[in-house]
């Protein structure tokens, strides 16, 4: 069950053993394991902790307990209980790979890749080893180490979707979209139940959108000190503003163009969306108010009339990225899980 | 009552007022022979005033209006399982068992696991009185995680739900052997003596329930258990009784099932001019909820065939090459059973990707499959095979090989008039009026059929309380259904977002091209 991820059928079966078997130290283990599956980090806390209760010189629970308090955000506790882990078994190259992680979301990276050194001396076919060096050397800045890194996880295991992923995001970092973006919908195609790799795609393409915004917000700013200096009346600076405007969707289309095929559907639905059009509007019609509002006033009164232009050119601006950033949080109010309705994020298991 | 012993949650008062709870814990109580408290129906009360008392066999009255009121209760409250199985011990005292097994079938249907249905169904001694030795151990599961290769004696284990069918173990002398003979060691049916105090018939009652659950082996002996053979592994070969007349709306999957398995089946020599195989099976795959498990009983119905149906659960097991040895029993009693048709519910948990598995005995088990498939393939003896699946991209691809499971069928949401047929069902039992089935359908539109139950319930849920808080019943109105389906919100998301990938990024193949129009259809790619 485990194996297959039916972690709740596995806890049900497990809670009986635990009942018949209190005493048994691996059935606890097994049941935290469930727990950590099922994202019950609580219980896999009380249930790793039991066995480490049952048997102290195990390593197993104190490597669970620190996996579920990662996620629980205590990362002190959890990098205490992986160096536990790791003074019981060192010879495991788990207990490293644990201490690498924990070490990594409690930010100290220097940590992480001693441990993740040390596992990679243990362990060096194992293609996890690699991928968490590579998490830990792309989280040092070291693009090309944790490029290497992926790509060795990746030789040892062609379906690692974690390695592809973490390819898109080094692709990023480089500020290389449609090179992120193929990994990705590597990442996709491989484990297509992983709901984070399409969410990456969207990811990119929200990016993109809101990069664009604000290079027309920049230029559209740039371009309001133009009546000022010359005087020119409303038509040019309409059709000044017109261009710009058409300009910007035609780098957006081009943009799009350029992606994977596989990726051009999505950004076009991502693009087409709600949020993306919505933004794109008010971002729009904010810089258009303020270049109505510069136009259409005497010129004796520019300069008070450009610090009001500017003023609603940025609120344009910081309204239009709240929009697009807003589905993706979490709370957002309305997120029915239909198939006919944006989805909220789903947390990786 | 003295020496009674009071079944859960119920308990008789010596004046006569029954107080029953329901199972949300509300506390209800029913007049034994006076008018009930809570009123369900004037008809019904009034019915119950005037009877006299009957006598049970064992010499104790039961007043009648009492298990009027009882019945009347029941009546109100379908799904009440402690209500209904206190009303068939009732009944059991009473004499009346025709109508004590009726109602302990329901419990067992509504709760298939019930511990109590079964010891009466099984231990009529039971029902007046203590138990003359320790209860049998009708909780096998813990027998299950251990694998012990045979039952206790008498020993019926609990379901736990994971599959279809059902476990029963048995004795090894069936219950014939039993019949008459107390020191058996069969605790379930209690002593002789014990009964012979009540002067209740103990050998008629055996002789009655009998047929409730009739035995496995006809005229076996001791030891006649197959070596090696787990008997806790028998495959039910059924047959379904359902046709696809029965599924509502789905009108889609019903043309491709017919142009895809059942056409060819049906007319043999058609088939044969047009070269058409019969080689493969069908595999059905959609979002969770949506009727796969109900139209693969349909489809078996309208072949006229036996109806084998798997899971996971029930072929997997902790010791290794048991697994295997399941998967081989299984075709070995279809083939026997044939025409059959064998369905491998969650196939995608028994034939995973390799790839994905590091268990190795998974592993085997896969294997096994693939071999049992080949050899059906080759040895075409009229055993059928479907399959179903939520997550068809998680099944190794040699099972979707032509010659396996190379058909497929996407079993999509229902659509207006399945949804409407979905409510009637859930609602045919229960005191409704006034429901507006096109406007719910509208509503529900992404609803699973499994939504659609739980918003059935929520609705009933809501006049239960209603009714509680008012002091008598009323009836399910449309108000309560559509401020339901505000509530229960449709669980398909997941799903679909997965779908959504593997429509965008792994359909080289074109095997989800019908997945893929789908969800252009709703706009979700």
């Amino acid at each position: 069950m485990l194996d297959l991820g039916r972690y709740e059928e596995a806890s049900t079966l497990l809670a009986r053993l635990v009942s018949a078997e209190p005493g048994s130290g691996r059935a606890w283990c097994l049941f935290a394991r469930a727990h950590l599956g099922a994202d019950r980090f609580t219980e896999a806390v009380e249930a790793a902790n039991r066995a480490a209760a049952i048997e102290p010189a195990e390593e197993w629970p104190h490597r669970l307990a620190s996996n579920a308090l990662m996620h629980l955000g205590h990362h002190g506790e959890a990098l205490r209980a992986a160096a536990e882990s790791r003074r019981l078994a060192p010879s495991y190259w788990q207990t490293h790979v644990c201490v690498a992680q924990a070490a990594l979301a409690a930010g100290q990276p220097a940590i992480a890749a001693a441990a993740a050194a040390e596992a990679r001396k243990l362990a060096p076919n194992e293609p996890d080893v690699h991928f968490l060096s590579g998490k830990v050397a792309l989280a040092r800045g070291d693009l090309d180490g944790a490029r290497s890194h992926q790509e060795r996880a990746l030789a040892l295991d062609p379906a690692h979707s974690g390695a592809m992923n973490e390819l898109g995001r080094i692709r990023l970092r480089r500020h290389d979209t449609a090179g992120a973006i193929r990994h990705f919908i590597n990442a996709a195609r491989t484990t297509p139940g992983e709901h984070i790799y399409s969410r990456n795609i969207d990811v990119v393409i929200v990016r993109s959108v809101s990069r664009m915004i604000s290079i027309f917000v920049y230029v559209a700013l740039i371009l309001l000190w133009i009546p000022t200096v010359t005087r020119v009346g409303a038509l040019p600076l309409g059709a000044g503003f017109a261009t710009l405007a058409l300009a910007t969707l035609g780098t957006l289309a081009v943009m799009l163009a350029r992606l994977p095929r596989e990726a051009r559907q999505l950004a076009r639905t991502t693009v087409l969306s709600h949020r993306v059009t919505a933004a794109l509007a008010i971002v729009f019609c904010g810089v258009a108010a303020a270049y109505a509002t510069v136009a259409f006033m005497p010129s004796d009164e520019l300069p008070q009339t450009l610090l009001i232009a500017f003023f609603i050119t940025i609120i344009a601006r910081v309204a239009a990225t709240a929009r697009l950033r807003s589905p993706l949080d979490p709370t957002y109010p309305g997120n029915r899980t239909s198939p006919t309705q944006p989805l909220p994020p789903t947390r990786r298991r | 009552m003295p020496g009674v012993t009071p079944p859960v949650m119920l308990g008789i008062m010596d004046h006569g007022y029954l107080e029953a709870r329901s199972r949300d814990g509300i506390v209800l109580t029913v007049a034994a022979w006076e008018k009930p408290a809570i009123g369900i129906d004037r008809a019904a009360r009034d019915h119950s005033v005037g009877r006299g008392r009957t006598h049970s066999r064992n010499g104790r009255m039961e007043p009648e209006p009492l298990l009027d009121s009882l019945r009347n209760a029941v009546a109100a409250m379908p799904d009440d399982v402690p209500l209904r199985l206190h009303l068939a011990m009732m009944l059991l005292r009473a004499g009346q068992r025709d109508e004590a097994v009726r109602h302990l079938g329901a419990v067992l249907q509504r709760d298939p696991g019930n511990a109590e249905a079964m010891r009466m169904l099984t231990s009529p001694a039971e029902v007046s009185g203590p138990p003359a030795s320790p209860p049998a151990d009708v909780d096998g599961s813990a027998e299950r995680v251990h694998g012990s290769a045979s039952p206790a004696p008498g020993s019926i284990p609990a379901q736990d739900g994971a599959g279809a069918h059902r476990d029963r173990e048995r004795n090894d002398d069936g219950s014939d052997a039993n019949h008459g003979d107390p020191g058996h060691g069969d605790p379930g049916h209690g002593d002789a003596g014990h009964g012979a105090d009540t002067g209740y018939d103990w050998s008629q009652a055996e002789d009655e329930l009998r047929d409730v659950l009739p035995a496995m082996f006809v005229g076996g002996d001791a030891g006649s258990v197959s070596a090696g053979l787990d008997e806790a592994r028998a495959y039910d070969a059924e047959h379904t009784g359902l046709t696809l007349a029965d599924v509502a709306g789905l009108d889609e999957v019903k043309k491709r099932l017919e142009a895809a398995f059942l056409a060819p089946m049906r007319n043999p020599e058609l088939r044969k001019l047009y070269g058409k195989s019969l080689r493969g099976g069908l595999l059905l795959y959609g979002p969770p909820g949506c009727g796969k498990t109900f139209i693969a009983r349909a489809v078996a119905g309208e072949l006229g065939a036996r109806f084998i149906t798997v899971s996971f659960a029930d072929l997997i097991d902790m010791f290794v090459g048991r697994s295997e040895r399941n998967i081989h029993e299984l075709f070995e009693v279809a083939r026997r059973n044939s025409p059959c048709v064998v369905f491998l519910d969650e196939v995608d948990a028994i034939g995973q990707k390799r790839s994905q598995l590091r268990n190795t005995p998974m592993r085997s088990a896969v294997n096994q499959l693939l071999l049992e498939l080949d050899d059906v393939a080759s040895d075409n003896t009229g055993v059928f095979l479907l399959a179903a699946t939520n997550h068809p991209w998680d099944v190794d691809s040699a099972l979707r090989r032509p010659g396996r499971f190379d058909r497929t069928l996407l079993v999509l949401p229902p659509d207006g008039p399945a949804r409407e047929g979905v409510f009637r069902y859930h609602l045919r039992e229960r005191p409704v009026a006034g429901i507006d089935l096109a406007r719910l359908s509208r509503l529900t539109d992404g609803y699973s059929g499994a939504d659609i139950a739980h918003v059935c319930e929520t609705a009933a849920e809501r006049a239960l309380l209603d009714s509680v808080r008012r002091g008598e019943p009323r009836l399910i109105g449309q108000a309560d259904l559509e401020a339901a389906v505000g509530e229960v919100r449709p669980s398909l998301g997941t799903w679909f977002e997965t779908a959504r990938n593997v429509a965008l990024f792994a359909n080289e193949g074109g095997a989800y091209d019908d997945l893929v129009a789908y969800l252009r259809k709703r706009r979700l790619i």
